[in-house]
């Protein structure tokens, strides 16, 4: 039995939201603009994420070469301490994050306006300094913030979000508590359509309430959105000013 | 669990919401982990009350677009020395005093902070879900809210540097009842915080905040009708002011607990055990437990080893060194008749004798005590060392007559005898001693500290009369936890709106019909068919009914159709959820409390003759020997042509002359049911048997006044095999759909210790053995268990070994492997229960989960879910036992009463030699009993006891000669019903001739 009343009848969640809520979304661009073209630092309630991208340049070997078009590279490094206990392992190799990877990499593939960059890499790095819970929405966001400060051409921004299901509520954005006890999708939301980039459904989730659950996780993920736009407008106009001066 | 961190700090976010992080350091398997969480807190969270006007307008809606109700009342209770209040409750109040909470003359407009809500539910499960049932049906007489003050903005504190735990909740809910004093003040309502604890009353008064606190004692003092309820305020004498009363302290002590810390290490390192502890029947201060690694239960002898516990309860014990060893005694002692005026100083073992162990001689304790149990002389002994969790609950019984002091008119502390005798006599305080008296009652167990000799209680409310019919039956539904109120508005809220009314649509493809229930065209139309059913007399709860048609190619068309409760009872309503939580429908001798609302269960569902009814058929191809060519399932509607009685059907059956095709049929059900018989028998299945006996009633008076044993015909078997065929065939269908969560039944195979006593019994006595190898070996060594001279002997073997069985169990099926599906008792690879969904909620279950296999309307996910299910199947195995105990004890309470009038000589068997006395079984009333040996002999000392021949010889009272009575053996008995002086519990009483 859980300790905690994970959703009360009064409606309120383990830790105060509602059902319909986010958690803290706190995300600046260009945070280490040296060692990257592009970086993003993400805080998503206690996610706390670094996303480094490097690229387009030309591939360190030539079997990753495609006249074509540019290839993506997503790494996750899930560091050993991200946990409330320390694991022992490196995530490196684990099935999981290799999974993660693939995900984001397709999530990203038709986003990305990869026939304009022929013959090059892009490199994407992310950090994960802490997490809690929903950890591939926040993921998304990171990579598309990053990718934006790195100038590289998106057809739109994509948003991620998690969304669990407890009995009959759909919950929107959980953090590990409610991860452990319910099963949860994660969604990659294209700009402000209903298209989905990413549907990722690890538990088992009844087919009726799949419905309720989308629709509450594309409203949320358009309310991402719109934090990352606003943050990113403004970091654009304080560039603005400063070239002008 | 925690130790203070450094303040977090707080950030406002939009909407009203502010983020802060709790961090606390945890530790588990010695390690500390710093964990972090995050913390919302927000400023529309409102306070409920009516009366308030600026609530209203901060709320916002939750997911199903509802906005909260406000519930506290404008104009709550007034009272002289305080004025319009509302109460606030402390976490200590709940725990102690919930019975209280719950008692509709007093605690109205209650306020319960979220904080102690929390720490009640850390606590004790049990207490919270009664507190939440109370807060979720507030807009009745009650009014309970819960008031989320950790996620307010207003009433969240942080824990200050080295204050504790505690000190920081307790400060939270001064601070919640400080917000609401000053919320509230406009509207000129108040606010008390009731609350046990003294600290939290001074730091309240001390700091003179908007709010008045009160102990439990004086807030229930200064209701109107305080006196009346004073009785009921719970037991907790810790404090000095009851040093007075010398009559219960007594100079014996319990030893103490240990501390969690050296449980927890010696849980770990082998030096101690856990499990649930069971007191024996015969001797309430002899217990057992069953642990992990031993092969046969370990006893607890005396008060002090047993050391507080209660039958059920979960503690932690430890090994008695080897010298402390013992044989289980052979004597019955009970608690009603042990100890009766109570000031004698029990010698129990000696304290002092205690020798300390260290953890390595433990182990090697342990080793010694596995291989003596194998050797079987001596029985290692346990002591209990600590309690992990209690069982207890509220329980029936009487106040002992001898305890009450005549003379004192005032409050006194009277013993109360409980019905279940394995259970001690509890201590109560009450004022109303004299007025209680001889009649039955409800108690609560608040306490028992180490130096009180037994556990403090407190009364709760008054059945009535001793052996009268309504108290008794009250009784024994509440001592076996049987929910036997009436339907709830809601649940019955969930009955279709045409009630009696209801008519199946004439044709499966009506439009109006459609639309209303458009899974409609999925069912077949069954009413063709010439379907009948058979039942006990006078039954109206007709859930099964079955039909046979001769195909042409020769084979025949089986059909068993099973009431379709399911189209009523839809998952997630209110009538479903008590449904679950009832489990199962109890047959009591003069009453049936139903699992499904009468309209449901002996109306809509009832597949009663002459009427459309829907019905969940399983239809199959049978050849002749009764083989299955096919299955199918399907939802139908059918139309029984005739409701017959088991002899009815019989004489239909035998009658020549009918030669209609209905009858036709029955005779081809028969003819199949003996082959399937067969079938069953031969593969190993089980025929046992159990002393049952059905009451008759007067019809006019109902009083009972005959005993019958129940008769058997063919027609019963008729209809039972084809019950087993179906639940086997449903069964596979829905394991092979839902192989994680489908609801099934298992019979594990009965360990052979359980049968080491009546074997060796048998083979002394009689020169025959039970075989255990297989089930088919046992029954047939059942089979040969027959004493020529005596019909009855096979019986009684087959009561014996009836009892040595396992039970039988719901399970869902990711909860064990495919082989241990196994249903021993019916020699089948799979079962379940699939065609009494009218009264057990196994099959309503079952039922879904087919519905869900043949694709008609998707499962439910709370049947898709392994925790769910768990959750499911628990509480209808629990529920499923009371019910079958809560019969029994009916039959029981009734036979007393028959015997009262007809007072007679019985044959009896002897089934336990005891040092002390007999066991006899008298199959005519199916009661059996125990014979002191005070009341077979006037010369006590000169009785022997033959451990190995099960003999016990003695000079006999009334002849003066020497006699053995051996175990089996047939015995003549006087049969009297007895009421017992102490217990004021009528029961049969043997005495030997």
């Amino acid at each position: 039995m859980s300790r905690f009343e994970i959703y009360s009848p009064e409606g309120l969640r383990v830790d105060g939201r509602r059902w319909n809520e986010l958690r803290r979304f706190d995300c600046s661009i260009n945070t280490h603009s040296h060692a990257a073209d592009g970086s993003s630092y993400l805080e998503q309630g206690n996610n706390k994420i670094i996303t480094l991208v490097k690229g387009p340049k030309e591939p360190s070997l030539r079997s990753q070469m495609d006249p074509t078009k540019a290839l993506l590279k997503v790494s996750v490094n899930i560091t050993k301490f991200s946990k409330t206990e320390r694991s022992k392992t490196s995530h490196k190799n684990e099935r999981r994050v290799l999974e993660i990877q693939t995900a984001l990499t397709r999530t990203f593939n038709k986003n990305v306006m990869l026939h304009i960059y022929p013959r090059t890499l892009i490199d994407i790095e992310i950090h994960v300094l802490q997490q809690d819970g929903g950890l591939v929405g926040t993921l998304i966001n990171g990579i598309t913030l990053a990718l934006i400060d790195a100038g590289i051409a998106m057809f739109d921004y994509i948003s991620g979000v998690s969304v669990g299901l407890y009995d009959t509520t759909p919950l929107l954005e959980v953090n590990s508590l409610e991860e452990n006890v319910m099963s949860s999708v994660t969604l990659g939301v294209v700009g402000k359509t209903e298209k989905l980039s990413l549907l990722l459904v690890e538990d088992k989730i009844p087919l009726d309430r799949l419905e309720s659950v989308l629709a509450i996780g594309i409203a949320g993920a358009h309310r991402v959105r719109e934090l990352m736009d606003s943050e990113l407008r403004k970091r654009a106009e304080k560039r603005v000013a400063n070239s002008t001066n | 669990m925690s130790v203070a961190a450094a303040l977090p700090k707080r950030k406002r976010l939009s909407e009203g919401l502010t983020v802060t992080q709790k961090v606390f350091v945890r530790s588990r398997n010695g390690r500390a982990s710093k964990i972090v969480r995050e913390h919302y807190l927000r400023k529309d969270i409102p306070c409920l009350s009516r009366a308030c006007d600026k609530c209203p307008e901060i709320v916002v809606p939750d997911a199903k677009s509802e906005l909260p109700s406000f519930v506290l009342s404008e104009s709550p209770l007034e009272l002289p020395s305080i004025g319009k209040h509302y109460v606030v409750l402390d976490t200590n109040v709940i725990l102690q005093a919930i019975d209280l909470l719950e008692n509709p003359d007093c605690f109205s407009d209650v306020i319960v902070p979220q904080i102690v809500l929390e720490e009640v539910r850390n606590k004790s499960y049990p207490v919270y879900t009664r507190l939440r049932s109370l807060t979720k049906n507030s807009d009745d007489k009650k009014r309970f809210i819960v008031f989320h003050n950790e996620f307010n903005e207003f009433t969240f504190i942080d824990r200050l540097p080295e204050e504790s735990i505690n000190d920081r909740n307790d400060r939270a809910i001064r601070k919640a009842c400080q917000w609401y004093g000053e919320h509230l003040e406009p509207y000129g309502i108040k606010i008390v915080l009731v609350t046990n604890d003294r600290l939290n009353r001074d730091a309240a008064d001390k700091s003179k905040d908007s709010f008045i606190s009160m102990s439990l004692f004086d807030y229930v003092q200064a209701l109107p009708n305080g006196d009346e309820i004073k009785d009921s305020i719970p037991n907790f004498e810790v404090s000095s002011e009851n040093t007075k009363d010398t009559e219960a302290k007594s100079e014996f002590t319990y030893p103490e607990y240990y501390s969690t810390s050296r449980i927890m290490g010696g849980l770990k390192n082998g030096a101690l055990f856990q499990g649930n502890i069971q007191i024996s029947e015969y001797n309430f201060l002899e217990g057992s437990i069953n642990l992990p690694n031993f092969s046969k239960p370990v006893l607890i002898v005396g008060p002090k080893n047993l050391n507080r516990a209660f039958n059920g309860d979960q503690v932690v014990v430890e090994l008695l060194p080897q010298s402390e060893w013992k044989a289980p005694s052979s004597i019955a002692l009970d608690s009603e008749h042990f100890d009766v005026n109570d000031n004698a100083d029990i010698d129990g073992d000696d304290d002092n004798s205690q020798v300390v162990l260290s953890d390595k001689q433990r182990k090697l304790l342990t080793q010694d005590a596995i291989l003596a149990q194998k050797s079987n002389k001596v029985q290692p002994t346990a002591r209990v060392v600590s309690i992990t969790r209690r069982s207890w609950r509220q329980y029936v019984g009487q106040i002992a007559p001898n305890s009450v002091d005549a003379q004192n008119g005032g409050t006194q502390n009277v013993f109360v005898i409980l019905m279940d005798k394995c259970l001690p006599k509890i201590r109560i305080r009450t004022r109303r001693a004299h007025e209680l008296l001889s009649q039955r009652i409800v108690i609560s167990v608040d306490s028992w500290p180490e130096t009180h000799k037994y556990p403090l209680g407190h009364f709760v409310r008054n059945l009535g009369e001793v052996e009268s019919v309504q108290a008794e039956t009250e009784a024994l539904l509440l001592e076996h936890d049987v929910e036997y109120r009436p339907f709830s508005k809601k649940v019955l809220e969930c009955l279709p709106p045409e009630g009696h009314d209801w008519k199946a649509p004439e044709t499966l493809d009506d439009a109006s019909a459609v639309s209303k229930d458009p899974l409609l065209p999925k069912r077949r139309d069954l009413r063709d068919k010439l379907i009948c059913s058979i039942d006990p007399p006078g039954c109206v709860d007709i859930d099964d009914a079955l039909h046979a048609k001769k195909l042409p190619n020769g084979n025949w068309e089986v059909g068993v159709h099973i009431a379709d409760v399911t189209h009523f009872v839809k998952p997630n309503t209110a009538l479903d959820g008590e449904g679950a939580s009832r489990g199962t429908s109890v047959y009591l001798v003069d009453k049936r409390i139903d699992m499904l609302p009468m309209l449901l269960g002996t109306d809509l569902c009832s597949l009663k003759p002459y009427v459309d009814r829907f019905a969940f058929s399983v239809l199959w191809e049978l050849n002749e020997n009764a083989d299955i060519v096919n299955v199918d399932f399907a939802k139908s509607v059918i139309k029984s042509r005739e409701a017959f009685s088991y002899e009815q059907a019989q004489l239909r059956i035998d009658d020549p002359n009918q030669q209609d095709e209905l009858t036709h049929g029955m005779r081809a059900l028969l003819k199949l049911s003996i082959k399937l018989k067969e079938k069953r028998i031969n593969a190993g299945a089980l025929n046992l048997a159990s002393p049952e006996v059905k009451v008759h009633m007067d019809s006019e008076t109902s009083d009972p006044n005959e005993v019958e044993i129940k008769k058997l015909l063919a027609t019963n078997s008729l209809v039972e095999e084809f019950m087993l065929l179906a639940n086997i065939s449903v069964a596979r269908k829905i394991y092979d759909s839902f192989p994680q969560t489908a609801m099934l039944r298992r019979h594990a195979s009965p360990p052979s210790t359980n049968f080491e006593l009546l074997n060796e019994m048998l083979q002394t006595r009689k020169g025959m053995s039970i075989s255990l190898e297989s089930s088919k070996a046992l029954a047939d060594s059942l089979d040969r268990c027959i004493d020529p001279k005596d019909p009855y002997f096979n019986t009684l073997v087959r009561i014996m070994s009836t009892r040595c069985m396992m039970a039988a169990q719901y399970f869902y099926s990711g909860a064990y492997s495919y082989s241990d599906f196994r249903h021993y008792g019916l020699a089948v690879d799979i079962y379940t229960h699939f065609t009494s969904p009218i009264r057990r909620y196994c099959d309503v279950v079952a039922h879904r989960q087919l519905a869900g296999a043949i694709g008609y309307e998707p499962l439910d996910l709370s049947h898709r879910d392994k925790n769910r299910m768990d959750m499911i199947c628990k509480n209808i195995n629990k529920k499923h036992r009371n019910a079958q105990f809560a019969g029994r004890a009916s039959i029981e309470y009734y036979v007393g009463q028959v015997m009262r009038n007809n007072e007679s000589v019985e044959t009896g068997y002897v089934i336990k030699v005891l040092n002390n006395g007999i066991v006899v079984l008298v199959p005519k009333f199916g009661v059996e009993g125990l014979i002191r040996l005070e009341n077979l002999t006037k010369d006590t000392g000169s009785a022997s006891f033959d451990e190995v021949e099960f003999k016990l010889s003695f000079t006999q009272a009334t002849t003066g000669k020497r006699r053995d009575v051996h175990v089996f053996e047939k015995v003549d008995v006087q049969v009297r019903s007895v009421l017992d002086q102490v217990t004021s519990k009528r029961k049969a009483e043997l005495l030997l001739i």
